[in-house]
């Protein structure tokens, strides 16, 4: 009987939608754009999910691919519009763009939630990879919160099955309180269920509900009672928004109630926000994830191997203090010591100088010789520190095969899934120098090239860890040219390499905790989810690799280019030789030879052309074991390169960039002087 | 694309959108993620020939 009742009420709502519908051309429908809040709700499914998980497959199967693509009003993205005829009277079908969350961060994610808003729907499938369960449950929770009438479609479930997972659909049913389908929509399994199973999505009542805790439960509802009925989202959905500083929401809160409302919310907002101590969309999505996790736990069975098994041993090995931190002192030795510092320093570094030097320079100075008769013109190009002979050498000659071999590591941490596991690792020590493991990504971003990390610190969440971040990648976080051609330097003295990492490491601790006591602030949270680790594949690790090195070579020629003839027109004015000698004095008191001067002096311009001319220094043999260790040391603290300085000013203003960078330079010729005097007084020898 | 550092997956217009307010204004020829804010090399176009080639070789395999 209750099922009849069902249909009824089910073949009423459809048809009073297609009815509504069918009153358009559907080209009319696919261009016309989605007022907020319009009604006629019936007649409508949306399909909903993240990127590639068979939405599109999914949308053909309903809709027998007769759809119509058009671009949301304002934007780029497209929707793609179709009817279909699986339940009773047919109905609208729109298969939005790949979100991750309500909370929208892309354009996609965007659009797809104002269709969600603006195009009321009868269903709305929730698409979800039956792989990655794990993964896509965040987003079914916050739709289930949202009221909407939700259905899950447990996509890809051949795939699923194959690799062992087992998903009891009654019980994530009845853990979600919305009807749940299986199907594989490439294959055309399922969709049939999946639209028997339509009549029964209606905003869920008793579903399930997620526990923010006292704190934030009492100022969700504080703001729903504000907010009060209107279309789209529920109250409460609404009001976690606001709190996670939804900017969309804030102006239809806005706009809908007005700003003593408006101002009312903020209020609400900024106490939370106080009284929770974190922030709030950290504390929105751990519960969110913990909720996710009570339900993963009830209805999903991951196969024994895939819960003991190597990759997730390995991961858990990746991100415990224990065994993370020798796992990744091995990473350091064999994927930047032996491989960059040995292999691609020593071995590729010496094939490619000997080259140079034996055809390449004595070509180009006997050409220039013949074919210029000022000496000025023959040293633009040849000579000692001409384009050719010096520019171009040490991009091609010293720094290409170390970024190159650095590249080749990087990318295959990269597609190992590693890099965020080491957030994770990292995240307990970041935390006590004012950072979070998300200050992983400028800082991995700085081995490459600390100007772009610089840029990339405007991703933390607070001024106080942007400006901690800034100060340390300016610091003590070396660029991939640089470190390599330091490990290439100190590969055959193990006891001065040693040295050299126990200071740079020891400072970027001390510094790092010590701004951190100076600029106080809230402890930074970090929480993410985890890609799965993966084998890399060759041709990936290949062309990732390919695609950096041009990237590096079509930004590092010219400036090394350029930096030769500032180094001309230098020596041309005397300039050159007076900025040397200015340095020579304080070389002395770390126990340098005025030879590594000008070394530093080209670290001004880029820190990877600083390391070259170190390189070559060692290479005429001028430097003892103590004396490599502590220009080590200076050129890696030193000064910030002209670009990054530049892109510090832009980022931080000309105050903080003045400050860090005397900072800098007091710090790097600090420590140079109080390692030379270290080890002279304890009379090691490195 | 996908992030070699979250996984998540984003198209060219969202990289772009990701940049915005950046004062290098696309020059810096590399690719940001908008969720995480990881950066990438922008791919060359023999990268981007050879990927596609591969993709439709490995879609004639599945048929």
């Amino acid at each position: 009987m209750q099922g009849a009742a069902w249909l009824q009420r089910f073949r009423r709502r459809w048809r009073g939608g297609s009815e509504a519908a069918d009153g358009a051309a559907p080209e009319a429908r696919g261009a016309a754009p989605p007022a907020e809040g319009r009604a006629a709700p019936a007649g409508r499914i949306l399909i909903i999910g993240s990127p590639n998980v068979g939405k599109s497959a999914l949308f053909n199967r309903f809709t027998g691919r007769y759809a119509t693509v058009s671009n949301y009003p304002g934007t780029t993205v497209e929707l793609a519009r179709g009817r279909t005829s699986r339940v009773p009277g047919g109905a609208e079908v729109i298969d939005t763009p790949g979100m991750y969350s309500l909370l929208p961060i892309t354009e996609e994610e965007r659009v797809a939630r104002a269709t969600l808003v603006a195009e009321p729907p009868a269903a709305v499938i929730h698409v979800i990879d039956a792989k990655n369960v794990e993964r896509m449950l965040g987003l079914t929770v916050q739709l289930v919160e949202a009221g909407l009438p939700v259905v899950v479609a447990l996509n890809m479930w051949d795939e699923a099955a194959e690799l062992g997972i087992r998903v009891d659909v009654a019980r994530l049913e009845e853990s979600l309180g919305v009807p749940v389908a299986a199907t594989v929509a490439t294959e055309g399994v399922g969709p049939g269920a999946l639209a028997e199973r339509l009549p029964e999505a209606r905003p869920p009542r008793a579903c399930l509900r997620v526990d923010y805790g006292p704190v934030l439960e009492g100022a969700i509802s504080r703001i729903a009672r504000l907010l009060g009925a209107a279309p789209g989202f529920s109250a409460r959905a609404r009001a976690l928004l606001l709190l996670q500083g939804d900017a969309e929401e804030h102006t239809r809160v806005q706009r809908e109630l007005g700003p003593d409302v408006a101002a009312r919310v903020r209020r609400i907002v900024d106490d939370a926000t106080r009284a929770a101590g974190h922030a709030l969309h950290y504390l929105v999505a751990m519960a969110r994830k913990s909720c996710a996790d009570e339900i993963l736990a009830r209805a999903v069975q991951l196969p024994p191997e895939e819960r003991t098994g190597l990759r997730e041993r390995l991961s858990r090995f990746c991100m415990n203090p224990l065994t993370g931190l020798p796992l990744l002192a091995f990473v350091l030795y064999f994927g930047l010591y032996k491989f960059v510092g040995d292999f691609g320093a020593g071995t590729l570094v010496d094939f490619l100088e000997s080259w140079f030097q034996d055809y390449v320079n004595p070509w180009v100075n006997a050409a220039a010789e013949r074919a210029l008769p000022w000496a000025a013109a023959r040293d633009l190009v040849a000579g000692e520190f001409g384009v050719t002979t010096l520019g171009i050498r040490y991009a091609v000659a010293i720094v290409l095969p170390i970024v190159g071999t650095f590249f080749i590591a990087f990318s295959i941490l990269e597609d190992s899934g590693y890099l965020p596991r080491l957030a994770m690792l990292i995240d307990r020590v970041f935390k006590r120098i004012g950072l979070n493991g998300r200050a992983v990504i400028p800082m991995v971003l700085g081995f490459g090239c600390d100007t772009m990390a610089t840029m990339v610190t405007r991703t933390l969440e607070s001024k106080r860890e942007r400006l901690i971040a800034t100060l340390l990648l300016a610091l003590a976080v070396p660029c991939s040219a640089q470190m390599g051609v330091i490990l290439g330097l100190l590969s055959g003295r193990p006891a001065a390499l040693a040295v050299w990492a126990g200071v740079v490491t020891g400072i970027f601790l001390l510094v790092g905790a010590a701004a951190a006591r100076v600029m106080p602030g809230e402890r930074p949270q970090f929480y993410m989810e985890l890609p799965p680790l993966r084998l890399p594949r060759p041709a990936n690790i290949f062309l990732k690799t390919y695609t950096r090195m041009v990237w590096y070579l079509k930004e590092v020629l010219p400036l090394f280019v350029l930096a030769s003839v500032i180094i001309w027109i230098g020596r041309l004015t005397g300039l050159f030789d007076l900025a040397t000698g200015a340095l020579v004095p304080v070389l002395r008191l770390m126990g340098l030879p005025p030879e590594t001067a000008v070394a530093f002096l080209f670290g001004f311009f880029r820190r990877d052309y600083g390391a070259a001319g170190l390189f070559d220094v060692h290479q005429q043999g001028l430097l003892s074991g103590n004396q490599l260790a502590v220009a080590a040391i200076v050129l890696t603290l030193f000064l910030p390169c002209v670009a990054q300085f530049l892109i510090m000013k832009k980022e931080r203003g000309l105050r903080v960039t003045l400050l860090v960078s005397a900072f800098v330079l007091a710090v790097a010729f600090g420590a140079g002087c109080a390692t030379h005097l270290a080890l002279t007084v304890l009379g090691v020898q490195l | 694309m996908t992030c070699p550092f979250c996984g998540k997956e984003f198209g060219e217009a969202a990289a772009r959108t990701a940049c915005a307010g950046c004062s290098l204004v696309g020059g810096c020829r590399k690719v940001k993620c908008p969720h995480c804010g990881y950066e990438m090399p922008e791919e060359t176009r023999l990268v981007r020939a050879i990927r596609r080639w591969r993709s439709r070789r490995h879609d004639r395999s599945a048929d």
